[in-house]
């Protein structure tokens, strides 16, 4: 009776184990499908609204050409941000076949931890690639180890939102194109408007918290325009432009020793409360700005200021979303039939009409499929114009913490001025160094 | 009948218990157990773990900005504690005098106590904002300088005791109103028979006996400040220049902005380790100080 109970006991343990083994496969087999059978493939897309309904219609459009690739779209999970959920699914074995809201600072993690499927192996990928995207900007996208395993899909440049009645008020007829202009017109912007000797109004205004994700939007985007489109890492190293890096800083330490940016918190959006005249942002917010703005609220957008001295194309950060494949997926071809069409030239026109977001595609000013979108929304045009001039992140581990030595600096320098410019470069390429060593 | 005698008994309290326990071994006994693991490892989430033995205490003994959360969490706790006891204590008072209306005042003051840490701290990032906050706009209208309430490193930090202080009170009120209502009449009797004024009933009669009310607020103010974590993260982010930086704000940076999640659990060793210390010197000193 005891010999049979421990033998029962031994089976149960011997069973759990199996399972707990076949659960931790890393890379589960490619299921074979048989004629008429149907695959199911499940895709995450991005929370926000305009997102899901853009990623609801491609799907409904796939579905019903592709009986038999049934695609599931899903949103993220809930999550404080995607790259958090998507980690989390790939530790637990839980992510979908694919995913349109990749951040490419993020790959890095998602490439050490073999969560993703190396996309350069499917045959057409280098055609389909070279169809879409520049070589120079598709190599910024390749790993370390030669592979590509994301699809640039959309960028988001950011470019100088500007609220026009503000600056003809301001007497302003020149957009200002190079750092000393800025000042000039952020000089006139500045106001104070009922004369109690405080400043009312302000030419722009960032969040000074010293928090990695801030400095995308300002230090580094002025940082790829000043550098001439460099980013800090070129083949794996540390390659920062101590010059460009040196201006940005001066020029930012300029704007708050002159309280042209106020060190505050709105309780709403300043730039449609009037309170401030720029911001720097992308595309999305046109969407918004249509949705929220009041009645004769005129706004346009200009690329971000540049060094005095800058001679050259505007480049600009451009926040990427790629897709992925994740490498637990049943049927990868499948997956990438469906991510190819989630690049196709239809599918980006959906993007854009949907979304007023730009897709990471070459010829898009000329090509005839868009002119009609372009013509209804000429304020997306200079964004479009850009695309091909914006920069991600470089797609490095621990890049948070590389962006939060930036922003511990920016704010030591630029905010308090307790470094100068020069000074601030050297910390922050040193701590940059010391988080590299640390990581590699 | 079974389950009455000595030793089924024994089994019947082992099943009762048995719920917490699974609760208290799956997410208090395991967690710990993984945290002194992960204090001898290196691990990002994603790739395996990688044993490093001492090395992330060497990192800490190095790392220069632990240090300064340290001492914020320790000036925190400096101003917040004996402010916390005064304030709490000025409105027992009030509370436990024949005051019209107290049970609604009783309310008042405790109702920030049940509101979520996050409304009040955006509540207060308005409230306290330099060129658009109430506060500053009412001083500037009066003829006054704008406060750099969480602008200057030199104020920040006062700035989130002075919010906390408003956020507690009302737990440390109703504690001490308890205190001073278990006092006995006839220790106040006595002392007016013996022609004592308020203020000698007050030093020698009333702060005595609410001293072991004391020595529970500032254990709960010392434990509850070495948690100070919300505010920083919303109001400020650590900053004007690592000013705010709590101690678990940066451990909480180091786990999930940059997923060190070994130097993390170090840090967490280290900064309960601080806290022990401090409570039990607490502990020692203060009662000592009561008896």
């Amino acid at each position: 009776m005891m010999a049979a109970h421990r033998r029962n006991i031994l089976l149960a343990l011997q069973g759990a184990c199996v399972l707990l083994i076949a659960s931790c496969d890393p890379a589960p087999p490619v299921e074979v499908m048989g004629e008429g059978d149907v695959v199911h493939l499940t895709y995450w897309c991005a929370q926000n609204p305009q997102e899901r309904a853009l990623a609801t219609q491609l799907v409904e459009t796939w579905n019903a050409a592709n009986p038999d690739v049934q695609v599931q779209v899903q949103p993220l999970p809930a999550g404080q941000s995607s790259e958090e959920v998507l980690i989390a699914a790939i530790v637990a074995g839980t992510t979908p076949d694919l995913s349109s809201n990749i951040w490419p600072g993020i790959i890095s993690d998602f490439i050490r931890a073999d969560g993703v499927y190396p996309l350069s192996s499917f045959p057409d990928f280098d055609s389909l690639m070279m169809s879409r995207v520049p070589a120079d900007l598709l190599a910024r996208f390749r790993a370390p180890d030669g592979i590509y395993y994301q699809i640039p899909w959309k960028t988001n440049p950011i470019m100088l939102l500007y609220n026009q009645q503000l600056f003809r008020e301001a007497g302003i007829e020149q957009l200002p194109r190079t750092y000393s202009e800025f000042m000039a017109a952020a000089a006139r912007l500045t106001r104070d408007l009922d004369g109690d000797g405080h400043m009312d109004q302000w030419a722009g205004y960032r969040r000074t918290h010293p928090i990695w994700h801030e400095r995308r939007f300002d230090y580094y985007a002025l940082y790829i325009g000043a550098s001439g489109g460099k980013t800090l890492f070129d083949e794996g190293q540390v390659r920062i432009d101590t010059a460009a890096s040196t201006k940005v800083f001066s020029f930012f330490r300029d704007v708050y020793a002159h309280h042209y940016f106020p060190l505050t918190t709105f309780q709403t959006s300043p730039i449609l409360s009037g309170k401030v005249a720029t911001e720097f942002t992308g595309p999305w917010q046109i969407g918004w700005l249509d949705e929220n703005a009041p009645p004769g609220f005129e706004y346009g957008f200009t690329p971000l200021p540049v060094p005095d001295d800058y001679e050259g194309p505007a480049y600009t950060f451009g926040d990427y979303k790629n897709i992925v494949i994740f490498s637990n997926t049943r049927h990868p071809e499948e997956a990438w039939r469906f991510a190819k069409f989630l690049v196709s030239r239809e599918a980006d026109l959906q993007l854009l009409e949907t979304t007023k977001q730009i897709p990471v595609r070459q010829g898009l000013l000329t090509d005839s499929l868009y002119a009609g979108f372009f013509a209804r929304n000429p304020k997306v045009r200079p964004f479009a114009e850009v695309a091909l001039y914006t920069r991600g992140e470089d797609g490095v581990s621990s890049l948070q913490e590389i962006l939060d030595a930036i922003a511990q600096q920016f704010e030591a320098a630029a905010v308090y001025r307790v470094y100068s410019p020069e000074e601030a470069t050297r910390r922050a390429l040193a701590r940059i160094r010391l988080i590299h060593e640390w990581n590699s | 009948m079974e389950l009455l005698s000595p030793k089924s008994g024994n089994r019947a309290g082992y099943l009762f218990v048995a719920p917490y326990l699974l609760h208290l071994l799956l997410f208090f006994g395991y967690p710990l157990l993984f945290a002194v693991v992960l204090v001898f490892n290196r691990w990002d989430i994603v790739t395996p773990m990688e044993f490093v033995g001492l090395k992330n205490f060497g990192r800490m003994i190095h790392d220069d900005l632990f240090f300064r959360a340290i001492l914020n969490t320790g000036l925190f706790l400096v101003i917040h504690i004996p402010l916390q006891i005064i304030v709490a204590l000025f409105f027992a008072e009030l509370l436990n005098s024949k005051l019209k209306g107290r049970t609604f005042f009783r309310t008042v003051y405790f109702l920030p106590v049940v509101v979520s840490g996050v409304v009040v701290t955006i509540l207060f990032q308005q409230l306290f904002a330099f060129d658009t906050g109430f506060i500053n706009n009412v001083l500037s209208a009066l003829g006054g300088e704008r406060v750099p309430w969480l602008v200057s490193p030199q104020w920040a930090m006062p700035s989130i005791a002075l919010m906390a202080t408003w956020k507690n009170a009302g737990l440390y009120v109703i504690l001490f109103l308890a205190g001073l209502q278990n006092i006995p009449a006839s220790l106040y009797e006595v002392s007016d028979i013996e022609g004592a004024g308020t203020w000698r009933k007050w030093w020698h009669i009333t702060l005595p006996m609410l001293n072991p009310t004391v020595v529970t607020v500032v254990l709960l103010s010392t434990i509850g400040g070495f948690s100070l974590f919300i505010e920083p993260y919303v109001l400020t982010g650590g900053g004007p220049l690592n000013s705010t930086l709590s101690g678990l704000l940066y451990i909480y940076n180091q786990a999930f902005y940059f997923n060190h999640m070994g130097y993390a659990a170090a840090l967490g060793l280290c900064f309960a380790l601080i806290i022990l210390g401090v409570v039990l010197l607490q502990r020692r000193f203060v009662e000592t100080d009561v008896y």
